[in-house]
């Protein structure tokens, strides 16, 4: 059987989603490309939106406009 | 002179034609402004005309936003058949389980940020509604999370301790894949879920929109199902490359998963968002084309009348000064 401490890939163990994991190399690989193709390709990157938390039916004040980029 | 004393006093005495029924009564009463010496009404055309401008710059503003909607639909309808393909690998390899039985289930209601786009916003939230219903029950919990600024409005009337999260300001940029799957990520890191229903409008031409509801499972109650049988008792037989295991392979799949349909859900209500907005500022266009005429019926009318009563007290005042 394979060993039970070898079952999870590197950036599970690190606290990652499959989902970041995946925006990181896909966001490597938009860096490889040349120029024309490389700001179209930023432009598909671009991430906005507004998130509010809400706890017992009000939202808490932390309403942070999420602007990340990878 | 006396003619123009006449005249003026003429106008004063202007009675509202009394053939008229109570609709039209009920629009003089909104035209006419002053009261003449034996109570009677005279109708000014000057308040008619100036309600005809504005029913006609409305008419030509709904008519701008109808081609912008319209322009905008395009692009996006392009992008959405295209991302179709995204989840039906999925439900190809994991089936579809909208009748799963759980006890922790979290409904992502999708929903524009701007309005005037006619009942789609108003129908995903009777839905989630009804669904909230269908879910709930002993040792059950449903949440919700919003994306948009219309149903969070419309849901905060009710079900205010329900709501999870609520995002807004989706469709400042273009949508994209990125965008679509920091979000998810985000709603994954914060509710817990054993299956996550998400509910929009899908796109199937430019006047009919489905409400559809799509159903990811969490990984455990994955293993829980497939002990059912079916789709997901299949899964056993595939083999799995790479060292992962099974649970490890599913957690992947399930989070990419979740991504995939929220990308391909967002589109899909943008696409009915425009196409609503569409069909809405055609018929609000074609209302106001419609109400124009009809107070153009009516100018014409209150013109000839008062034409009408000007020639009588003329002629009625020469025959006297005459007579």
């Amino acid at each position: 059987m394979a060993s039970t401490a070898a079952a999870v890939p590197f950036w599970r163990a690190a606290g990652m989603t499959y989902i970041s994991y995946s925006n990181i190399c896909a966001s490597l690989v938009r860096g490889c490309l040349k120029e024309p193709y490389r700001s179209e390709a930023a432009a598909r990157e671009k991430v906005h939106f507004a998130v509010s938390k809400w706890a017992n039916g009000k939202p808490e004040k932390s309403s942070n406009g999420l602007c990340l980029s990878f | 002179m006396a003619m123009a004393a006449f005249r003026r006093e003429g106008r004063r005495l202007l009675l509202s034609p009394v053939s008229y029924n109570s609709s039209v009564a009920a629009r003089s009463a909104i035209l006419s402004d002053e009261l003449g010496p034996m109570g009677a009404r005279s109708v000014s055309t000057q308040a008619v005309r100036n309600r005809m401008k504005s029913v006609k710059n409305i008419q030509k503003i709904t008519k701008a936003m109808k081609m912008v909607a319209a322009s905008k639909l395009r692009a996006v309808q392009v992008r959405t058949e295209n991302s179709r393909g995204f989840w039906q690998p999925f439900t190809a390899l994991l089936g579809d389980n909208p009748s799963v039985d759980v006890k922790k289930n979290v409904i992502v209601t999708i929903t524009s940020d701007k309005g005037l786009c006619g009942g789609i916003n108003s129908t995903s939230v009777r839905v989630s509604k009804a669904l909230y219903k269908l879910t709930s029950g002993p040792e059950k919990e449903t949440k919700y999370v919003i994306l948009g600024e219309k149903g969070k409005v419309q849901l905060v009337r009710d079900s205010k301790n329900s709501i999870e999260m609520n995002i807004t300001e989706l469709q400042k940029n273009p949508l994209n894949y990125t965008q679509v799957s920091v979000l998810a990520d985000d709603i994954l890191k914060n509710v817990e879920y054993d299956a996550l229903r998400i509910i929009h409008n899908k796109f199937q031409s430019v006047v009919s929109f489905l409400p559809t509801v799509s159903t990811i499972l969490s990984p455990e109650t994955v293993e829980k199902e497939s002990e059912a049988g079916g789709k997901l008792g299949s899964l056993d037989s595939y083999e799995i490359e790479g060292g992962d295991t099974k649970a490890e392979v599913l957690q992947n799949l399930a989070e990419f998963q979740f991504s995939c349909v929220l990308f391909n859900a967002a589109l899909e209500n943008a696409c009915s968002e425009m196409g609503a907005r569409m069909s809405a500022m055609d018929s609000s266009s074609r209302n106001a084309g419609e109400m124009l005429d009809r107070l153009t019926l009516t100018y014409n009318r209150t013109r000839q009348a008062s034409i009408t009563t000007e020639l009588i007290e003329i002629i009625s005042g020469a025959s006297a000064l005459t007579g």
